[in-house]
């Protein structure tokens, strides 16, 4: 887990929603929404698909108006003052497929930060942050789709701005690439950049985001930090066990502190509200039962379990 | 990429270059017009096309009222096709809404899309009335008032397109909006009827570039139009050239799909 926000810069908030609301004629949408992020901190909007991150997401980014409540960057009202010192990723990678991708991140270093000159050095270790630069003169029409991800994430982190609003960023990262995301994510909250990304990768959230934003169906239900969302979970532990002949669900079910106890095709899922003597008891209720445990794995809960506890379904939709 | 085996041997990377690769853009302008050179076949066709009509036009004794008519339409299509297309295009895959959040004015953004496309279509444009021009030698001044017309209808058919991209989302519907919007402004100007003396068509002719560019590729091929001179295609092809800019600018925030 991260070490958590650095401490705020003084003068106005970075971002500020104030019942943000932008709802679509068909009723889906975003809002009403209270939102407030500070200098920096990393802030994570997670829901299920459908639950308005993006909406949100383009709100906050000043491409959609919303149709209610206010927003402010900086204290400012007005979207075209504050572009200048925001970098946004939004799902779709997009790039002039024709151009090479040091080519396309020259036009968006120059353009989106409040430098114009990048020398072709600078521009050089920028893809190489990324693991680009062997492919730097190479077409974007030639990337894989995880290589577009990074080329899109190396054009919105390179002019280094004071938000960054990113969807998705780990959708087509491997593991290194995503590590890589979190390092540099908190790299820029140290330097005082507030950070909102809309993701559903729990891992990713828990160890680069200070803060989490529950969202269901538009509406924020939940906003609170990280360690404070896991910690009111409680001891809740999930063991998935496989034994010989037929699990004894009865007496499982009776352990103290189990919450659920359920069949899986080959084995059992068992949730509990303690950690204190769970296994032990489990393997005793085997024995009890002439069975022998065949297979053990033992999972913390994370955030998607707090979505589910809180809200009542699951965060993958 | 594309990995290709040698016969007997070790695989052979086939590497793609992007065009100039030294060359690093920093405006959109720029960036587009990599995305051309690219497309070397597309670009060579499309240079190419507009000759294939052109040229028996004027080596043949078309009558001068008709192959002005087509190389008027030609030219405007030219002009209008393309643009649209692309920006929809661009819309659907998201490259707008990237764009649509850079601190950039809408207007720049909507000038510098016309003028990429409008800067191919010009080397397009211009291959056709040089050769109209070089076939026929016209009086100096009839010559480059028609080329300078070529341009201004060029540029407000970039224009019509940028603006039908505003309000379609499908490429498909967009050329069936060039067809709906550019064929009764083409007839108002009188390409395939002539200008009336006078009356309200008379005006509305006046009032669209492509009459003027009719009248002075007429002029250029050896007909008699009822008026035009070239004071007056310079007058109008500068008019049509500040139009198109303008109209570009304003278009810039609907095209993008910026709503602030």
């Amino acid at each position: 887990m991260n070490p958590g926000p650095a401490p705020p810069a003084p003068g106005p908030v970075p971002l500020e929603a104030m019942g943000l609301c932008r709802r679509f004629r068909n009723g889906r949408g975003a809002g009403p929404v209270d939102l407030a992020v500070t200098a920096g901190e990393v802030v994570a909007l997670l829901g299920p698909n459908g639950s308005g991150k993006s909406t949100l997401l383009r709100c906050l980014a000043t491409l959609t108006r919303p149709t209610a409540g206010k927003v402010r960057w900086w204290g400012e009202a007005r979207p075209a003052r504050v572009r200048a010192r925001l970098g946004v990723a939004f799902e779709l990678s997009a790039h002039v497929e024709e151009a090479s991708g040091i080519q396309n991140l020259a036009f968006f270093a120059a353009r989106q930060g409040r430098r114009r000159d990048h020398p072709r050095a600078e521009l050089e270790a920028i893809l190489a942050g990324q693991d680009l630069l062997a492919v730097a003169d190479d077409p974007v029409a030639t990337y894989s789709f995880g290589m577009r991800r990074r080329l899109l994430l190396a054009e919105t982190l390179c002019p280094d701005p004071d938000l960054l609003l990113l969807d998705e960023p780990t959708v087509g990262l491997d593991v290194t690439a995503a590590q890589r995301l979190t390092l540099a994510l908190r790299a820029s909250a140290a330097r005082g950049t507030a950070v909102v990304l809309a993701s559903n990768d729990t891992a990713f959230v828990e160890r680069t985001c200070d803060r989490v934003g529950f969202l269901d169906q538009g509406r924020l239900v939940r906003d609170a930090a990280v360690a404070t969302l896991l910690r009111e979970l409680g001891p809740l532990r999930e063991l998935r066990l496989r034994c010989s002949g037929e699990p004894p669900m009865d007496r499982l079910r009776r352990l103290p502190g189990v919450a659920t106890c359920a069949r899986t095709r080959d084995g059992v899922v068992l949730t509990a509200r303690r950690r204190d003597g769970l296994v032990a008891d489990v393997v005793r209720a085997l024995g009890d039962a002439d069975r022998v445990l065949q297979d053990l794995q033992i999972r913390d809960p994370d955030l998607a379990d707090c979505f589910l506890e809180l809200v009542g379904r699951p965060l993958e939709a | 990429m594309a990995g290709l085996v040698r016969a007997g041997g070790r695989p052979r990377v086939r590497r793609t270059r992007a065009p100039l690769p030294r060359w690093l853009p920093r405006r959109l302008v720029g960036l587009e017009l990599l995305a051309t050179l690219a497309r070397r076949r597309a670009l060579v066709i499309k240079l190419a096309f507009p000759l294939g009509l052109a040229l028996p036009l004027v080596a043949t004794s078309a009558p001068p009222f008709f192959a002005a008519m087509l190389l008027t339409v030609l030219v405007t299509l030219i002009g209008a096709v393309g643009t649209g297309v692309t920006v929809v295009r661009a819309r659907g895959g998201g490259w707008l809404a990237r764009l649509a959040v850079l601190p950039m004015a809408p207007a720049r953004i909507g000038v510098e899309l016309l003028l990429a496309s409008f800067a191919v279509d010009a080397v397009q444009g211009s291959i056709v009335v040089g050769l109209v021009l070089a076939w026929r030698q016209p009086a100096p001044l009839i010559g480059l008032t028609c080329w300078l017309l070529v341009l201004a209808v060029l540029a407000i058919a970039n224009a019509l397109g940028l603006a039908l991209a505003a309000v379609t989302d499908h490429p498909g519907e967009t050329m069936l909006g060039l067809a709906v919007l550019l064929a009764p402004l083409l007839f108002l100007a009188g390409l395939f009827t002539g200008i009336p003396a006078a009356g309200p068509r008379a005006w509305i002719a006046l009032a669209l570039p492509f009459s003027y560019l009719d009248e002075a590729f007429q002029l250029v091929l050896g007909g008699n139009p009822p008026a035009g001179d070239p004071t007056s295609f310079a007058l109008a092809a500068a008019t049509t050239a500040v139009v198109a800019v303008g109209v570009a600018a304003l278009l810039g925030r609907a095209v993008l799909g910026r709503e602030r």
